[in-house]
């Protein structure tokens, strides 16, 4: 197994080889990237649908973007910034899209009744009381496990105030739920 | 006070979180995703190719559009410049329209005046 320097140089061959017109070393990084990247942007987002969108957004920028890259920096932190952009310009771009159409309306995947917990619903009906940057944070912390330093430089925050949104995203959930957790 | 530890009491909740979130399992989501986003990507440089090009192809007509409206400006600037100074030039070289009617005896002062401005 490869350690993390020699795994460094490696992508860092493949980061050259894509700056150069390479196609299958693009492949290779959007193989290398893609499920941490999804995760990023389906913090973000409210849909898995939506989240498709924004990392096939943000690759497209990651890819226009590749020449400007100095390969001497971490390609996924790097990656993963411009993910990140991809998917907050998404919700923006919807939030302006459902000011004009759907006043009423609160964006929520399709999800079959059946299949839904109670506490499920109740779930995505709270994060939608979160802001943006508060639903991110509390699921990339604790659905992805990224640390504070991770998330504020993805988001471009500084690491006190990823600290901070997931504290209130915590405390918000918890008053939202308290009726229906089985521990208070 | 809230704390923003997580007690036992939250890893239900956490569970939620992580159950809502999950990811897709299967290879084939993601082989299919990696095929989607390449399409994608080139779709969006073909685009941008498209766009070059005929950015590049009527490049030289909006310069030559451009040269025309500076061209054109500059001529309407010129003769109306030209224009002013033939009208000072006019003026100053006209003669005199105030020169002063003869005196005869019996018109006075006044009458001169009133005489000159029903002229005008």
């Amino acid at each position: 197994m490869p350690t993390p320097a020699e795994g460094a140089a490696a992508e860092r061959a493949i980061v050259v080889a894509a700056q150069r017109g390479a196609d299958d070393a693009f492949s290779a990084l959007v193989r290398i990237h893609q499920r941490r990247a999804y995760a990023i942007v389906r913090a973000i987002v409210l849909s898995h649908e939506d989240a498709e969108d924004a990392v096939q957004e943000g690759f497209l920028h990651a890819h226009r973007a590749l020449d400007r890259f100095r390969p001497d920096q971490p390609f996924g932190a790097w990656l993963y910034r411009i993910m990140a952009n991809a998917a907050l310009d998404l919700v923006r771009r919807r939030k302006v899209r459902d000011a004009d159409e759907l006043p009423e309306s609160i964006p929520m995947p399709f999800r079959d009744p059946a299949e839904s917990g109670e506490l499920r619903e109740r779930l995505q009906e709270a994060l939608t009381h979160l802001t943006t940057r508060q639903r991110a944070v509390i699921v990339m912390h604790d659905v992805e496990g990224f640390t504070h330093g991770e998330i504020g430089r993805t988001l471009g925050i500084p690491e006190g105030t990823a600290r901070s949104d997931l504290h209130h995203a915590r405390a918000a959930l918890r008053r939202l739920l308290q009726d229906i957790r089985s521990t208070p | 006070m809230t704390n923003d530890r997580w007690t036992s009491g939250d890893a239900e909740l956490t569970n939620a979180l992580r159950a809502l979130y999950a990811a897709p399992a299967e290879e084939r989501y993601w082989d299919a995703l990696e095929a989607r986003i390449l399409a994608h990507v080139a779709r969006g440089d073909e685009g941008a190719m498209w766009w070059g090009e005929l950015i590049e192809m009527v490049r030289p007509g909006l310069v030559a559009a451009a040269a025309l409206i500076l061209a054109a400006t500059l001529a309407m600037v010129r003769s109306q410049q030209l224009e002013a100074r033939s009208a000072y030039a006019s003026v100053i070289s006209a003669p005199s329209t105030l020169e002063a009617p003869s005196r005869g005896a019996s018109v006075g002062d006044g009458d001169v005046a009133i005489h000159y401005l029903l002229s005008r």
